[in-house]
């Protein structure tokens, strides 16, 4: 059951003269107190009912002079604000904030596509704006130019993007597809960064960092303003595309077919951000682990070994795309066989489209929450968290790590299911932990491996780029050089534009959570 | 299972978008083709009806085509009954509605934010209708 908790700090009487306030200022649609209303922010990922990070209320601002002076109305008040985009955030706490009691401020109802420059392949958005918003508004004018999504497009694009996400096709790290941000500061002031902050804007979405030092950056999972528009970088619909699915067998077969594959992706061949995932990773999509094991413990190789010759799947699996003209696209095709044909002892099958044709044979991307369905894997209601450390693109310190990995999650007994994304220079290993919210056996199972995890990855120097709620301090406190100096800067920082520490306390362990 | 039955797999998880049942005779029946994921998230755009144009904006991407609405609602419906909403004939008014504000299993629920309460009895109207109409 819900408990109405009051924001940190603050009585119960100066927390209704802040809710009259807010009203005053946002319009009784822009201030949400009722307990359904809070319902509706609880993390659906969360442990149990996720009360423990339940909020005091919503304000959902319409326009960023409505930003600004609900900041400056909870300076004035001592209110805490978790900025949200549109609070699909799943695996990472949804739109729920790090301390109880603190109101969410929702940018859901600022959901304008702006502006679309066909030409110089860019567009100008709000914050609400999601992956669908901005695919139905390029469908719906036949504009020529793709879009990266993520594995679940519910979400805001530009809180994807300011939370480091990433799509699988060109343009897929989205954060660096951002040019030019505005923001609201704490104290509700507002600037834009880079080539925005001159004039109207001529250049906004042309070049990002301006004149002097560049504060892009500063705004991205942090806590240091409100993010209320952005540029954004889309691709040119190419000529030509070409994917292909590849299966690797073995679970050895990691070491070698990643040192291909990330060669690949330094040198440009490969435009996108590539997926090397496990067989539960397909299966839990499709289906629920009922179907293939019922037994206690982690899921029997032979449970995996049956997912696999069903589905024709390998160990690993991999799916690769082409962009560009056919000369090209061809050319890198020939490429591919002549890697992987001969060790595989496969044909490479690939599904091409040429430009003109019908988008489905495409590799564009298209919006989806397909991705969505594994938290159905044990039944019941369920969730994922991810640990995701950072890794060196070295196929055989990648393999080391992945047995170390396979080895503590059948010791603890839950199924393993990691992927690897292959990014510009770097691997990301997504450690996805499955569980029954209402099983406590299960959640339990889920933190104590998260936690077991971070340990692991540490022994090698690898850490989080990107974490939930519950984590946070965790993962900023293995950012650990000269003592942990960089958290130090930004608890500067913070200090510095945020006395009152008013925006999202605790975000990514900058603030603290007094 | 019925969904297991129903799903044909092309490589890793691409999906098709015909499937099939069994008749109480034991013979392959096809089903129509369900629809793309682009046709899912696009669905309605082009809709006179400001109720089918909401469910497309805000329900098809889950529940159109063969996504996780569609997938989940599948395992727990007997097979006579659609899994994609905007087929079902059964669905009132209110249920859309207390669903959507409360959320239902691994559905999460929609905030008064994202989904105004004029947009939800547009859309729940819409679900209600007789279709058959």
């Amino acid at each position: 059951m819900q408990s109405s908790p009051l924001p940190t700090g603050v009585g119960a009487e100066n927390f209704r003269a802040a809710l009259a306030a807010f009203r005053a200022a946002l319009g009784a649609d822009g201030v949400l107190d009722r307990d359904e209303d809070r319902a509706a922010y609880l993390d659906p990922y969360a442990f149990g009912e996720g009360l423990d990070h339940e909020s005091s209320g919503i304000l959902a601002p319409a326009e960023v002079a409505e930003v600004q002076e609900a900041v400056r109305i909870a300076n004035r008040f001592g209110i805490p604000l978790w900025p949200v985009s549109r609070g699909k955030n799943f695996g990472y706490g949804s739109a729920a904030p790090v301390r109880r009691g603190d109101m969410i401020l929702d940018l859901s109802r600022m959901n304008r596509v702006l502006d679309v420059d066909v030409q110089q392949a860019n567009c100008l958005i709000e914050p609400g704006v999601s992956f669908f918003d901005l695919f139905d508004h390029l469908w719906a004018n036949d504009i020529p130019l793709w879009m990266s999504v993520p594995g679940n497009s519910w979400g805001s694009v530009l809180g994807n993007a300011l939370d480091r996400g990433i799509g699988y096709t060109p343009l897929g790290d989205n954060c660096d597809a951002l040019c030019g941000l505005e923001v609201v500061l704490p104290d509700g002031d507002l600037v834009r960064t880079g080539m925005a902050a001159v004039g109207k804007g001529a250049t906004w979405r042309n070049y990002k960092h301006g004149y002097g030092p560049g504060w892009d950056q500063m705004f991205v999972q942090s806590n240091l303003g409100v993010v209320t528009k952005a540029g954004l970088w889309l691709q040119p619909e190419p000529e030509m595309t070409a994917s292909v699915e590849i299966a690797f067998p073995n679970f050895d077969d990691a070491g070698w077919a990643i040192d291909i594959l990330a060669d690949l992706r330094r040198r440009e061949i490969i435009q996108h951000n590539i997926v090397f995932g496990s067989p539960v990773r397909a299966a839990s999509t499709l289906t629920q682990r009922s179907e293939w094991y019922e037994g206690e413990g982690a899921l029997p190789e032979e449970a995996e070994r049956a997912m696999m010759a069903k589905y024709g799947l390998g160990w690993w699996n991999a799916k690769i795309s082409f962009f560009g003209p056919a000369y090209m696209v061809e050319g890198n095709m020939r490429q591919m066989r002549e890697l992987f044909e001969a060790r595989l002892g496969t044909e490479l099958k690939f599904r091409t489209w040429h430009k003109g044709e019908p988008y489905e044979a495409s590799a564009r991307g298209v919006p989806s929450t397909l991705g969505l369905q594994s938290v159905n894997w044990y039944g019941g209601r369920g969730g994922h968290i991810g640990f995701a450390p950072v890794m060196p693109q070295d196929g055989a310190q990648v393999l080391a790590y992945a047995k170390r990995v396979k080895a503590i999650y059948r010791e603890v007994g839950q199924d393993y299911y990691s992927t690897f994304t292959i990014g510009r220079r770097h691997i990301n290993n997504v450690s996805l932990i499955l569980y029954d919210r209402d099983d406590p056996a299960s959640t339990g199972r889920a933190n104590g491996l998260f936690k077991r995890l971070v340990v692991e990855a540490a022994k090698d120097g690898y850490t989080e780029y990107r974490g939930h709620i519950d984590y946070m301090d965790t993962i900023a406190q293995t950012y650990d050089f000269n003592d942990h100096a960089l958290n130090r800067l930004n608890n500067r920082v913070k200090a510095a534009l945020d006395p009152k520490n008013i925006i999202a306390p605790g975000r990514n362990g900058i603030g603290g959570k007094k | 299972m019925a969904f297991e039955r129903s799903l044909t797999i092309l490589g890793a998880v691409a999906l098709i978008a015909a499937c099939s049942a069994r008749s109480d005779a034991g013979e392959e029946k096809p089903k129509p083709a369900l629809p793309s994921q682009i046709e899912a998230a696009t669905f309605g755009q082009k809709s006179a009806d400001p109720g089918e144009r909401l469910f497309g904006r805000e329900c098809a991407f889950c529940h159109v085509g063969r996504n996780t609405g569609t997938i989940m609602l599948q395992r727990r419906l007997p097979e006579d009954v659609p899994a994609q909403l905007h087929q079902r004939t059964d669905l009132s008014a209110d249920y859309v509605t207390a669903v959507v504000r409360n959320g239902l299993i691994n559905m999460p629920a929609f905030s008064r934010a994202e989904l105004t309460d004029a947009e939800l009895a547009q859309i729940a109207a819409y679900l209600a209708k007789d279709k058959s109409k």
